[in-house]
């Protein structure tokens, strides 16, 4: 009898571990719907730089306020500072980019010595 | 005269006993499999009642394309405001086209404007404001929604881009209105900034289409878009005409195959003429598959490239 118990429960442990896997994984009934918070970090970067770029389309700096703060970071001019320190450590961005960064970062009062020269960089284009 | 007896009857031997059946019973009673059978199939089914009941596991690093409605829809937002500074329309279609929409991703931008303009968003200058930039965007490629009647009069100050130059002097960071400007002199300005940051639309030459023979694509017409540099440009029209009938796709769907990419079914024995509906003449030859040999002999339909190219 204690024997058939394990066996029942071995089953019921495996199958419901398949079910999961396969309900989760294999088939699962609705995607995912993630928000602003769980975005990887190179795409939570990415919106700031086209807030940072409409910041430089209107000067509406209480919109991009609002609009980064879909984030959900604690300070987000602060943010925008680290960001903006960040990217310019690691290059890891065009320098169009960072420029935008910069003068959004400035726009709140955060501008840093690592941001000053590019503030000074012009180029050809816009 | 002596009775001969029969030889004694030889008793056959008894067949050995089966050395199987007590292992079997033996190794069932070790394993009852129909009950871990059932065991298993309850456990599967609760499983999946659960997982199903409990929703998708929430995941990190997720991608735009994963973002809930309203997140999404900001994010267009954001695609949109991006454009309005840098003009970038090919760098703004691919992050339309990362959004994965379910059919033109400007019209998907006009949808989320539309959406937007329909709640609260509309309430503040700002959101007024991104939506007036988005609404240009996608109206300048010839989309429509319905924010561009819901957004209230444009009522512009005179020029905010200069604030947030990189070069310009500090801006104040919240500037107060010094007068408010009178209806004319907002629509004067309205126009100007509308003729400034509209694009105008691009158009693009049909190259001469190439075919070729293969068994995995048969009678498919592979599309390219591509700006001067030959770099494939998402989110364009495309039109197949055959008969009185027309189908009208999009680059960039399958982005697996480019940017530029899209791609139609023909039939065998119709004539199909194809174009990029306002943005091209059509391509001078019309194309009819047929019967074609792929370099290994094997038998499949002919398939065509066609290519357009973006004059400038």
């Amino acid at each position: 009898m204690r024997r058939f118990v394990q066996f029942m429960l071995l089953g019921l442990v495996l199958g419901g571990l398949l079910g999961l896997y396969l309900g989760w994984f294999q088939f699962p009934r609705d995607t995912y719907r993630g928000d602003m918070t769980e975005l990887a970090q190179a795409f939570r970067d990415d919106y700031a730089v086209m807030i940072a770029a409409g910041y430089a389309a209107d000067g509406d700096l209480p919109g991009a306020l609002d609009r980064l703060s879909r984030l959900r970071v604690d300070d987000v001019p602060r943010y925008v500072q680290q960001l903006a320190d960040r990217v310019i450590a690691s290059s890891s961005r065009d320098i169009r980019d960072i420029r935008l960064l910069v003068a959004l970062a400035r726009g709140l009062g955060r501008l840093t010595p690592a941001m000053e020269p590019f503030l000074d960089l012009r180029e050809g284009g816009r | 005269m002596g009775r001969q007896l029969p030889p004694p009857a030889r008793i056959p031997p008894r067949p050995p006993p089966p050395q199987s059946e007590p292992e079997e019973q033996r190794s069932q009673s070790l394993f009852p499999y129909w009950l871990f059978s059932f065991a298993l199939v309850v456990g599967l089914v609760l499983g999946l009642g659960v997982s199903w009941a409990l929703g998708p596991l929430p995941e990190r690093n997720t991608e735009p394309f994963q973002l809930g409605e309203e997140d999404r829809n900001h994010y267009m937002i954001a695609i949109a405001l991006e454009y309005a500074h840098s003009g970038d329309l090919h760098r703004a279609l691919e992050k339309l086209v990362a959004l994965r929409p379910l059919g033109d991703p400007l019209q998907a931008l006009a949808d989320a404007a539309c959406e937007l303009a329909s709640s609260d968003y509309i309430n503040s200058e700002s959101g007024v404001q991104a939506l007036r930039l988005a609404s240009r965007m996608y109206t300048a490629q010839g989309r429509s929604g319905c924010a561009e009647t819901l957004l209230p009069a444009e009522d512009l100050p005179d020029k905010p881009a200069a604030a947030a130059d990189p070069a310009a002097p500090l801006p104040s960071p919240t500037p107060p209105p010094t007068k408010t400007p009178s209806r004319r002199a907002s629509r004067a300005t309205a126009t100007l900034r509308a003729v400034a940051t509209s694009v105008p639309q691009r158009t693009f030459s049909p190259l001469p289409a190439s075919t070729f023979c293969d068994t995995a694509d048969r009678a498919v017409i592979e599309v390219k878009i591509v700006d001067y540099l030959g770099r494939g440009i998402p989110g364009q029209r495309i039109r197949v005409r055959w008969g009185d009938e027309e189908n009208v796709f999009l680059s960039g769907l399958k982005p697996e195959r480019g940017t530029g990419y899209a791609d139609f079914q023909m039939d065998e024995g119709i004539s199909y003429s194809i174009d990029m509906p306002g943005a091209s003449d059509p391509l001078r030859a019309d194309l009819i598959t047929g019967r074609c040999y792929t370099e290994s002999g094997r038998e499949s339909l002919k398939s065509f490239r066609v290519t357009f190219r973006a004059d400038s």
